[in-house]
Protein backbone atom coordinates (compact mmCIF):
# COMPACT_ATOMS: atom_id res chain seq x y z
CA UNK A 1 0.00 0.00 0.00
CA UNK A 2 1.20 3.32 -1.32
CA UNK A 3 1.47 6.76 0.80
CA UNK A 4 -0.87 8.47 -1.91
CA UNK A 5 -3.36 5.43 -1.35
CA UNK A 6 -3.96 7.03 1.79
CA UNK A 7 -3.97 10.28 0.55
CA UNK A 8 -6.99 9.12 -1.83
CA UNK A 9 -8.45 7.33 0.65
CA UNK A 10 -8.83 10.48 2.80
CA UNK A 11 -10.22 12.46 -0.45
CA UNK A 12 -12.07 10.65 -2.44
CA UNK A 13 -12.48 6.51 -2.26
CA UNK A 14 -13.78 7.08 -5.70
CA UNK A 15 -10.13 8.00 -6.84
CA UNK A 16 -8.87 5.67 -5.08
CA UNK A 17 -10.83 3.12 -7.02
CA UNK A 18 -9.73 4.49 -10.39
CA UNK A 19 -6.23 4.39 -9.32
CA UNK A 20 -6.02 0.79 -8.41
CA UNK A 21 -7.01 0.17 -11.43
CA UNK A 22 -4.81 2.03 -13.35
CA UNK A 23 -7.39 4.36 -14.74
CA UNK A 24 -5.40 6.73 -16.75
CA UNK A 25 -4.77 10.10 -15.70
CA UNK A 26 -5.67 13.50 -17.56
CA UNK A 27 -2.45 14.78 -17.57
CA UNK A 28 -3.75 17.67 -19.49
CA UNK A 29 -6.13 18.77 -16.60
CA UNK A 30 -4.56 22.12 -15.58
CA UNK A 31 -4.69 21.00 -11.44
CA UNK A 32 -2.68 18.35 -12.27
CA UNK A 33 -0.15 20.00 -13.91
CA UNK A 34 0.13 22.42 -11.10
CA UNK A 35 0.11 19.92 -8.43
CA UNK A 36 3.51 17.59 -10.33
CA UNK A 37 5.10 20.95 -9.86
CA UNK A 38 4.58 21.97 -6.72
CA UNK A 39 5.46 18.37 -5.37
CA UNK A 40 8.56 18.62 -7.05
CA UNK A 41 9.59 22.50 -6.93
CA UNK A 42 8.83 23.09 -3.27
CA UNK A 43 11.09 23.24 -0.39
CA UNK A 44 14.40 23.97 -0.86
CA UNK A 45 15.71 23.25 3.16
CA UNK A 46 17.84 19.80 2.26
CA UNK A 47 15.67 16.84 2.00
CA UNK A 48 16.69 12.92 1.06
CA UNK A 49 14.50 10.42 -0.56
CA UNK A 50 14.37 7.08 0.89
CA UNK A 51 12.70 4.58 -0.67
CA UNK A 52 11.45 1.38 1.74
CA UNK A 53 9.87 -2.01 0.71
CA UNK A 54 9.95 -0.35 -2.94
CA UNK A 55 6.40 0.40 -2.36
CA UNK A 56 6.94 3.47 0.26
CA UNK A 57 8.76 6.47 -0.31
CA UNK A 58 9.40 9.52 1.72
CA UNK A 59 11.56 12.51 2.53
CA UNK A 60 13.65 12.47 5.42
CA UNK A 61 15.13 16.27 6.44
CA UNK A 62 18.04 16.90 7.94
CA UNK A 63 16.86 17.29 11.56
CA UNK A 64 15.63 13.52 11.03
CA UNK A 65 11.73 14.04 11.06
CA UNK A 66 10.02 12.80 7.67
CA UNK A 67 8.59 15.18 5.85
CA UNK A 68 5.43 15.30 3.60
CA UNK A 69 4.09 18.67 1.87
CA UNK A 70 0.84 19.57 1.38
CA UNK A 71 -0.22 21.12 -1.99
CA UNK A 72 -2.92 23.17 -0.33
CA UNK A 73 -4.72 24.09 2.50
CA UNK A 74 -7.84 22.46 1.58
CA UNK A 75 -5.66 19.21 1.40
CA UNK A 76 -4.82 19.04 5.25
CA UNK A 77 -6.05 16.10 6.23
CA UNK A 78 -5.12 13.69 3.43
CA UNK A 79 -1.43 15.11 3.68
CA UNK A 80 -1.28 14.28 7.19
CA UNK A 81 -2.95 10.88 7.12
CA UNK A 82 -0.32 9.85 4.47
CA UNK A 83 2.61 11.25 6.75
CA UNK A 84 0.94 9.32 9.78
CA UNK A 85 0.83 6.11 7.92
CA UNK A 86 5.19 6.98 7.04
CA UNK A 87 5.56 7.12 10.44
CA UNK A 88 3.13 4.22 11.21
CA UNK A 89 5.04 2.17 8.81
CA UNK A 90 8.68 2.83 10.26
CA UNK A 91 7.06 2.67 13.89
CA UNK A 92 5.55 -0.86 13.10
CA UNK A 93 7.10 -2.19 10.34
CA UNK A 94 10.86 -1.51 10.37
CA UNK A 95 11.23 -0.49 13.77
CA UNK A 96 12.28 3.34 13.86
CA UNK A 97 10.43 6.35 15.91
CA UNK A 98 10.17 9.23 13.51
CA UNK A 99 8.28 12.05 14.48
CA UNK A 100 7.15 14.24 11.37
CA UNK A 101 6.43 17.92 9.70
CA UNK A 102 3.69 18.40 7.61
CA UNK A 103 4.97 21.43 5.82
CA UNK A 104 3.08 23.99 3.17
CA UNK A 105 5.98 25.93 1.67
CA UNK A 106 4.09 28.67 -0.19
CA UNK A 107 2.18 29.61 2.88
CA UNK A 108 5.55 29.06 5.08
CA UNK A 109 3.56 27.08 7.84
CA UNK A 110 4.90 23.69 9.11
CA UNK A 111 3.18 21.90 11.88
CA UNK A 112 4.72 18.85 13.84
CA UNK A 113 2.69 15.56 13.65
CA UNK A 114 3.33 12.49 16.08
CA UNK A 115 2.34 8.87 16.32
CA UNK A 116 0.01 8.94 19.12
CA UNK A 117 -2.23 6.23 20.18
CA UNK A 118 -5.27 7.70 18.42
CA UNK A 119 -3.27 8.48 15.58
CA UNK A 120 -2.02 4.77 14.85
CA UNK A 121 -5.83 3.82 14.94
CA UNK A 122 -6.40 6.21 12.56
CA UNK A 123 -3.86 5.18 10.23
CA UNK A 124 -5.10 0.87 11.12
CA UNK A 125 -8.76 1.44 10.09
CA UNK A 126 -7.78 4.04 7.35
CA UNK A 127 -5.88 0.77 6.04
CA UNK A 128 -8.91 -1.59 6.43
CA UNK A 129 -10.31 0.58 4.36
CA UNK A 130 -8.12 1.39 1.85
CA UNK A 131 -7.92 -2.50 1.34
CA UNK A 132 -11.85 -2.30 1.45
CA UNK A 133 -12.47 -0.05 -1.85
CA UNK A 134 -9.83 -1.55 -3.75
CA UNK A 135 -11.09 -4.91 -3.21
CA UNK A 136 -14.53 -3.99 -3.97
CA UNK A 137 -15.68 -4.75 -7.73
CA UNK A 138 -17.16 -1.45 -7.84
CA UNK A 139 -16.42 2.33 -7.26
CA UNK A 140 -18.65 4.03 -4.88
CA UNK A 141 -21.15 6.28 -7.16
CA UNK A 142 -19.90 9.80 -8.42
CA UNK A 143 -20.19 12.65 -5.56
CA UNK A 144 -19.48 16.47 -6.68
CA UNK A 145 -16.81 17.35 -4.12
CA UNK A 146 -15.13 20.47 -3.92
CA UNK A 147 -11.57 19.21 -5.30
CA UNK A 148 -13.38 17.42 -7.78
CA UNK A 149 -12.23 20.17 -10.77
CA UNK A 150 -8.37 19.08 -9.50
CA UNK A 151 -9.10 15.40 -9.87
CA UNK A 152 -7.20 13.64 -12.22
CA UNK A 153 -9.85 11.97 -13.04
CA UNK A 154 -12.75 14.32 -13.63
CA UNK A 155 -13.39 13.78 -16.96
CA UNK A 156 -13.34 9.95 -16.37
CA UNK A 157 -15.42 10.26 -13.37
CA UNK A 158 -18.24 12.33 -15.27
CA UNK A 159 -18.20 11.60 -18.84
CA UNK A 160 -21.77 10.13 -19.41
CA UNK B 1 -6.84 20.11 -27.82
CA UNK B 2 -4.35 17.76 -30.24
CA UNK B 3 -4.46 18.67 -33.89
CA UNK B 4 -4.52 16.65 -36.86
CA UNK B 5 -2.59 17.07 -39.59
CA UNK B 6 -3.49 16.67 -43.46
CA UNK B 7 -0.53 15.85 -45.68
CA UNK B 8 -1.97 16.19 -49.80
CA UNK B 9 0.96 16.56 -51.57
CA UNK B 10 3.34 13.79 -52.55
CA UNK B 11 6.61 13.21 -51.27
CA UNK B 12 8.55 12.30 -48.30
CA UNK B 13 8.17 12.93 -44.72
CA UNK B 14 11.23 12.47 -42.13
CA UNK B 15 12.21 13.16 -39.03
CA UNK B 16 14.55 16.34 -39.14
CA UNK B 17 16.40 16.90 -35.95
CA UNK B 18 13.77 17.47 -33.17
CA UNK B 19 10.80 17.92 -36.19
CA UNK B 20 8.52 16.31 -38.40
CA UNK B 21 9.63 17.63 -41.90
CA UNK B 22 7.94 16.95 -45.38
CA UNK B 23 9.54 17.90 -48.47
CA UNK B 24 7.27 17.40 -51.42
CA UNK B 25 8.46 16.51 -54.56
CA UNK B 26 9.03 20.03 -56.30
CA UNK B 27 11.61 20.01 -53.33
CA UNK B 28 9.46 22.35 -51.06
CA UNK B 29 9.87 22.13 -47.29
CA UNK B 30 7.47 21.90 -44.61
CA UNK B 31 7.72 21.79 -40.84
CA UNK B 32 4.68 20.06 -39.20
CA UNK B 33 4.69 20.61 -35.24
CA UNK B 34 4.55 17.18 -33.67
CA UNK B 35 4.36 18.60 -30.11
CA UNK B 36 0.83 19.40 -30.12
CA UNK B 37 -0.02 16.72 -33.25
CA UNK B 38 -2.84 13.95 -32.40
CA UNK B 39 -2.46 12.31 -35.78
CA UNK B 40 -0.34 13.03 -39.35
CA UNK B 41 -3.46 12.14 -41.87
CA UNK B 42 -1.10 10.70 -45.33
CA UNK B 43 -3.33 11.49 -48.22
CA UNK B 44 -0.61 11.25 -51.04
CA UNK B 45 2.32 8.96 -52.21
CA UNK B 46 4.85 9.48 -49.38
CA UNK B 47 7.91 7.87 -48.28
CA UNK B 48 8.75 7.24 -44.93
CA UNK B 49 11.43 5.41 -43.25
CA UNK B 50 11.72 3.65 -39.18
CA UNK B 51 13.67 6.52 -38.53
CA UNK B 52 10.11 8.93 -38.45
CA UNK B 53 7.86 6.07 -37.08
CA UNK B 54 9.82 5.54 -34.04
CA UNK B 55 9.95 9.23 -33.95
CA UNK B 56 6.10 9.86 -34.04
CA UNK B 57 5.84 6.27 -31.56
CA UNK B 58 7.81 8.78 -28.87
CA UNK B 59 5.36 11.90 -29.22
CA UNK B 60 2.40 9.66 -28.71
CA UNK B 61 1.20 11.05 -32.66
CA UNK B 62 -0.76 8.53 -34.90
CA UNK B 63 0.06 8.22 -38.72
CA UNK B 64 -3.29 7.59 -40.66
CA UNK B 65 -2.62 6.63 -44.54
CA UNK B 66 -5.79 7.21 -47.08
CA UNK B 67 -4.92 5.21 -49.99
CA UNK B 68 -7.44 4.66 -53.06
CA UNK B 69 -10.85 2.97 -53.71
CA UNK B 70 -12.54 3.20 -50.25
CA UNK B 71 -10.11 5.74 -49.01
CA UNK B 72 -8.45 4.28 -45.23
CA UNK B 73 -5.62 2.16 -46.24
CA UNK B 74 -4.50 1.56 -42.45
CA UNK B 75 -2.14 3.35 -39.49
CA UNK B 76 0.44 3.16 -38.10
CA UNK B 77 -0.61 3.92 -34.25
CA UNK B 78 2.22 4.45 -31.31
CA UNK B 79 2.14 2.36 -28.46
CA UNK B 80 0.61 3.13 -25.86
CA UNK B 81 1.95 4.37 -23.02
CA UNK B 82 -0.36 3.34 -20.53
CA UNK B 83 -1.72 -0.48 -20.92
CA UNK B 84 -3.82 -1.82 -18.45
CA UNK B 85 -4.20 -5.79 -17.99
CA UNK B 86 -7.33 -4.93 -15.78
CA UNK B 87 -8.98 -3.43 -18.94
CA UNK B 88 -8.07 -5.84 -21.04
CA UNK B 89 -9.44 -8.90 -18.61
CA UNK B 90 -13.22 -6.20 -18.30
CA UNK B 91 -13.29 -5.96 -22.01
CA UNK B 92 -12.79 -9.70 -22.90
CA UNK B 93 -15.07 -11.12 -20.29
CA UNK B 94 -18.16 -8.41 -21.61
CA UNK B 95 -17.52 -9.60 -24.82
CA UNK B 96 -17.96 -13.44 -23.43
CA UNK B 97 -21.18 -12.48 -21.98
CA UNK B 98 -23.96 -13.41 -24.43
CA UNK B 99 -26.27 -10.79 -22.39
CA UNK B 100 -23.89 -8.47 -22.34
CA UNK B 101 -22.78 -8.21 -25.66
CA UNK B 102 -25.87 -8.25 -26.91
CA UNK B 103 -26.73 -4.94 -24.52
CA UNK B 104 -23.85 -2.64 -25.51
CA UNK B 105 -24.16 -3.79 -29.46
CA UNK B 106 -27.74 -2.61 -28.78
CA UNK B 107 -26.75 0.30 -27.45
CA UNK B 108 -24.42 1.63 -29.94
CA UNK B 109 -27.38 0.65 -32.35
CA UNK B 110 -29.45 2.95 -30.21
CA UNK B 111 -27.55 5.85 -30.22
CA UNK B 112 -26.70 5.42 -33.95
CA UNK B 113 -30.25 5.46 -34.69
CA UNK B 114 -31.00 8.56 -32.63
CA UNK B 115 -28.23 10.78 -34.05
CA UNK B 116 -29.57 9.74 -37.58
CA UNK B 117 -32.86 10.72 -36.05
CA UNK B 118 -31.55 13.75 -35.36
CA UNK B 119 -30.43 14.82 -38.57
CA UNK B 120 -33.83 13.85 -40.07
CA UNK B 121 -35.88 15.72 -38.15
CA UNK B 122 -33.45 19.13 -38.86
CA UNK B 123 -34.32 19.27 -42.69
CA UNK B 124 -37.87 17.80 -41.42
CA UNK B 125 -38.60 21.10 -40.27
CA UNK B 126 -36.83 22.73 -43.17
CA UNK B 127 -39.50 22.22 -46.09
CA UNK B 128 -38.88 18.19 -46.86
CA UNK B 129 -41.53 15.85 -45.55
CA UNK B 130 -39.92 13.12 -43.85
CA UNK B 131 -42.71 12.08 -41.16
CA UNK B 132 -42.61 8.66 -42.77
CA UNK B 133 -38.80 8.12 -42.85
CA UNK B 134 -39.12 9.11 -39.06
CA UNK B 135 -41.85 6.62 -38.15
CA UNK B 136 -39.54 3.65 -39.61
CA UNK B 137 -36.52 5.17 -37.63
CA UNK B 138 -39.19 5.50 -34.59
CA UNK B 139 -40.28 1.89 -35.46
CA UNK B 140 -36.31 0.53 -35.71
CA UNK B 141 -35.17 2.03 -32.25
CA UNK B 142 -38.48 0.04 -30.75
CA UNK B 143 -37.44 -3.32 -32.35
CA UNK B 144 -34.57 -2.96 -31.04
CA UNK B 145 -35.09 -3.94 -27.59
CA UNK B 146 -36.31 -7.16 -28.56
CA UNK B 147 -33.40 -7.58 -30.58
CA UNK B 148 -31.99 -10.95 -29.04
CA UNK B 149 -28.76 -11.49 -30.59
CA UNK B 150 -26.02 -9.43 -32.14
CA UNK B 151 -26.76 -10.44 -35.35
CA UNK B 152 -30.45 -9.12 -35.09
CA UNK B 153 -29.21 -5.63 -33.67
CA UNK B 154 -27.03 -5.58 -36.73
CA UNK B 155 -30.19 -6.48 -38.78
CA UNK B 156 -31.74 -3.20 -36.96
CA UNK B 157 -28.86 -1.04 -37.77
CA UNK B 158 -29.18 -1.90 -41.48
CA UNK B 159 -32.67 -1.38 -41.62
CA UNK B 160 -32.55 2.07 -40.02
CA UNK B 161 -29.77 3.34 -42.08
CA UNK B 162 -30.88 2.09 -45.33
CA UNK B 163 -34.13 4.12 -44.11
CA UNK B 164 -31.64 6.90 -43.02
CA UNK B 165 -29.66 6.90 -46.23
CA UNK B 166 -33.19 6.93 -48.41
CA UNK B 167 -33.50 11.06 -46.91
CA UNK B 168 -30.44 11.67 -48.68
CA UNK B 169 -31.19 11.61 -52.45
CA UNK B 170 -34.10 14.71 -51.16
CA UNK B 171 -32.13 16.67 -49.21
CA UNK B 172 -28.74 17.01 -51.74
CA UNK B 173 -29.37 18.54 -55.07
CA UNK B 174 -30.50 16.58 -58.01
CA UNK B 175 -27.18 16.42 -59.60
CA UNK B 176 -25.92 14.23 -56.83
CA UNK B 177 -27.91 10.68 -56.96
CA UNK B 178 -27.03 8.56 -54.13
CA UNK B 179 -29.49 5.37 -54.91
CA UNK B 180 -27.98 3.67 -51.51
CA UNK B 181 -24.64 2.79 -50.04
CA UNK B 182 -21.71 1.46 -52.23
CA UNK B 183 -18.56 0.19 -50.53
CA UNK B 184 -15.46 -0.57 -52.31
CA UNK B 185 -14.94 1.37 -54.91
CA UNK B 186 -17.73 4.15 -54.03
CA UNK B 187 -19.95 4.04 -57.41
CA UNK B 188 -20.78 7.92 -57.44
CA UNK B 189 -20.35 11.06 -55.45
CA UNK B 190 -22.39 10.53 -52.45
CA UNK B 191 -20.75 7.24 -51.99
CA UNK B 192 -17.88 8.74 -52.30
CA UNK B 193 -18.09 11.68 -49.47
CA UNK B 194 -19.66 9.03 -47.24
CA UNK B 195 -16.63 6.65 -48.00
CA UNK B 196 -14.20 9.35 -47.36
CA UNK B 197 -15.97 10.84 -44.25
CA UNK B 198 -16.64 7.97 -42.71
CA UNK B 199 -12.87 6.86 -42.77
CA UNK B 200 -11.70 10.07 -41.24
CA UNK B 201 -14.56 9.29 -38.38
CA UNK B 202 -13.00 6.11 -37.72
CA UNK B 203 -9.03 7.46 -38.00
CA UNK B 204 -10.15 9.82 -35.35
CA UNK B 205 -12.04 6.78 -33.31
CA UNK B 206 -8.92 4.93 -33.55
CA UNK B 207 -6.75 8.24 -31.82
CA UNK B 208 -9.46 8.48 -29.17
CA UNK B 209 -9.24 4.62 -28.02
CA UNK B 210 -5.47 4.95 -27.54
CA UNK B 211 -5.98 7.54 -24.91
CA UNK B 212 -7.81 4.89 -23.29
CA UNK B 213 -5.88 1.50 -22.00
CA UNK B 214 -8.97 0.00 -24.37
CA UNK B 215 -8.02 -2.19 -26.77
CA UNK B 216 -9.33 -1.56 -30.00
CA UNK B 217 -9.21 -4.86 -31.61
CA UNK B 218 -11.88 -6.30 -28.93
CA UNK B 219 -15.45 -4.73 -30.09
CA UNK B 220 -19.22 -5.72 -29.55
CA UNK B 221 -21.40 -4.83 -32.48
CA UNK B 222 -19.00 -5.73 -34.99
CA UNK B 223 -17.11 -8.84 -34.68
CA UNK B 224 -13.77 -8.32 -33.46
CA UNK B 225 -10.16 -9.14 -35.42
CA UNK B 226 -11.01 -8.02 -38.04
CA UNK B 227 -9.09 -6.19 -40.58
CA UNK B 228 -9.81 -3.02 -38.94
CA UNK B 229 -9.54 -1.91 -35.36
CA UNK B 230 -13.26 -2.89 -34.55
CA UNK B 231 -13.97 -1.48 -31.30
CA UNK B 232 -13.46 1.74 -33.59
CA UNK B 233 -16.25 0.54 -35.92
CA UNK B 234 -18.42 0.19 -33.03
CA UNK B 235 -18.00 4.02 -31.81
CA UNK B 236 -17.39 5.35 -34.97
CA UNK B 237 -21.04 4.48 -36.31
CA UNK B 238 -22.39 6.42 -34.01
CA UNK B 239 -20.92 9.60 -34.60
CA UNK B 240 -21.38 9.73 -38.44
CA UNK B 241 -24.23 11.33 -38.77
CA UNK B 242 -22.95 14.28 -36.92
CA UNK B 243 -19.69 14.24 -38.49
CA UNK B 244 -19.39 12.54 -42.24
CA UNK B 245 -23.20 13.29 -43.01
CA UNK B 246 -23.92 16.75 -41.58
CA UNK B 247 -20.52 18.13 -43.58
CA UNK B 248 -21.41 15.74 -46.71
CA UNK B 249 -25.05 18.37 -46.86
CA UNK B 250 -23.32 21.21 -46.14
CA UNK B 251 -20.58 21.40 -48.32
CA UNK B 252 -22.79 19.80 -51.22
CA UNK B 253 -25.43 22.30 -50.09
CA UNK B 254 -23.41 25.22 -50.49
CA UNK B 255 -21.85 24.33 -53.53
CA UNK B 256 -18.47 24.40 -52.19
CA UNK B 257 -18.33 20.96 -53.54
CA UNK B 258 -19.81 19.94 -57.02
CA UNK B 259 -19.18 16.65 -59.34
CA UNK B 260 -16.28 18.38 -60.41
CA UNK B 261 -14.62 18.05 -56.99
CA UNK B 262 -14.61 13.96 -58.39
CA UNK B 263 -12.80 11.25 -60.93
CA UNK B 264 -15.02 8.90 -62.14
CA UNK B 265 -13.30 5.90 -64.01
CA UNK B 266 -15.07 2.61 -64.82
CA UNK B 267 -16.96 1.98 -61.76
CA UNK B 268 -15.38 3.96 -59.65
CA UNK B 269 -16.30 7.34 -58.08
CA UNK B 270 -13.46 9.66 -55.80
CA UNK B 271 -12.94 12.83 -54.47
CA UNK B 272 -9.99 15.30 -55.97
CA UNK B 273 -7.24 16.34 -54.32
CA UNK B 274 -9.08 19.59 -53.95
CA UNK B 275 -11.79 17.95 -53.21
CA UNK B 276 -10.59 15.99 -50.62
CA UNK B 277 -8.91 19.23 -49.15
CA UNK B 278 -11.99 20.90 -49.28
CA UNK B 279 -13.62 17.90 -47.31
CA UNK B 280 -10.92 17.92 -44.58
CA UNK B 281 -10.94 21.24 -43.50
CA UNK B 282 -14.49 21.70 -43.41
CA UNK B 283 -14.64 17.83 -41.06
CA UNK B 284 -11.35 19.74 -38.98
CA UNK B 285 -13.40 22.68 -38.63
CA UNK B 286 -16.61 20.58 -37.23
CA UNK B 287 -13.82 18.78 -34.77
CA UNK B 288 -13.11 21.67 -33.35
CA UNK B 289 -16.98 22.83 -32.63
CA UNK B 290 -17.88 22.98 -29.21
CA UNK B 291 -20.75 22.05 -26.89
CA UNK B 292 -21.79 22.79 -23.60
CA UNK B 293 -21.35 19.44 -21.49
CA UNK B 294 -24.17 18.64 -18.94
CA UNK B 295 -22.26 16.81 -16.60
CA UNK B 296 -18.72 18.55 -17.35
CA UNK B 297 -19.77 22.02 -16.48
CA UNK B 298 -17.70 23.49 -19.46
CA UNK B 299 -17.09 23.25 -23.16
CA UNK B 300 -16.05 20.47 -24.83
CA UNK B 301 -15.38 19.75 -28.86
CA UNK B 302 -16.78 17.50 -30.96
CA UNK B 303 -13.58 15.48 -30.77
CA UNK B 304 -12.87 15.24 -27.30
CA UNK B 305 -16.37 13.93 -27.47
CA UNK B 306 -14.87 10.31 -29.03
CA UNK B 307 -12.42 10.75 -26.57
CA UNK B 308 -15.58 10.51 -24.14
CA UNK B 309 -16.70 7.76 -25.41
CA UNK B 310 -13.76 5.58 -25.52
CA UNK B 311 -14.24 6.79 -21.55
CA UNK B 312 -17.87 5.89 -20.52
CA UNK B 313 -17.20 3.01 -22.42
CA UNK B 314 -13.69 1.91 -20.41
CA UNK B 315 -15.82 3.45 -16.84
CA UNK B 316 -18.64 0.93 -17.93
CA UNK B 317 -16.17 -2.30 -18.65
CA UNK B 318 -14.26 -1.42 -15.37
CA UNK B 319 -17.07 -0.17 -13.08
CA UNK B 320 -20.38 -1.65 -13.78
CA UNK B 321 -21.76 1.39 -13.91
CA UNK B 322 -24.32 1.88 -17.23
CA UNK B 323 -22.99 2.94 -20.43
CA UNK B 324 -25.44 5.53 -21.93
CA UNK B 325 -23.98 5.81 -25.95
CA UNK B 326 -23.46 9.16 -27.69
CA UNK B 327 -27.14 11.04 -28.19
CA UNK B 328 -26.94 14.19 -30.15
CA UNK B 329 -28.47 16.41 -26.92
CA UNK B 330 -28.15 19.81 -28.55
S1 LIG C 1 -13.96 13.57 -9.93
FE1 LIG C 1 -14.64 13.84 -7.82
S2 LIG C 1 -15.95 12.07 -7.39
FE2 LIG C 1 -14.78 11.61 -9.22
S3 LIG C 1 -13.01 10.49 -8.50
FE3 LIG C 1 -12.40 12.61 -8.65
S4 LIG C 1 -12.78 13.49 -6.65
FE4 LIG C 1 -13.87 11.54 -6.72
Amino acid sequence: MTGVMMQYYEVCERELWFLSRDVEIDRANPAVVRGTHVDESAYDEKRRNFSIDGTIALDVLDSGQVVEVKPSSSLVEPAKLQLLYYLWYLDRVVGVEKSGVLAHPTERQRETVELTDENATRVEDAIRGVHAVVTSDSPPPAEEKPFCESCAYYDFCWSC
Amino acid sequence: MDRNYHVFSDGRIERNDDTVRLVTEDGEKKYLPVENAEALFLHGQIDYNTRLVSFLNDHGVAMHVFGWNDYYAGSIVPKRGQTSGQTLVEQVRAYDDPERRRDLAAKFVAGSIHNMQTNVQYYDNRGHDFGPIRDRLDACRSALDDAESVEEAMGVEATARRAYYSTFDEILPEEFVFGGRKYNPPNNEVNSLISFGNSLVYANVVSAIRATALDPAISYLHEPGERRYSLALDIADLFKPLLTDRVVFRLVNRNQLTTDSFESELNSCLLTDAGRKTFSKAFEETLERTVEHPRLDRKVSYQYLLRMEAYKLKKHLLTGEEYVPFERWW
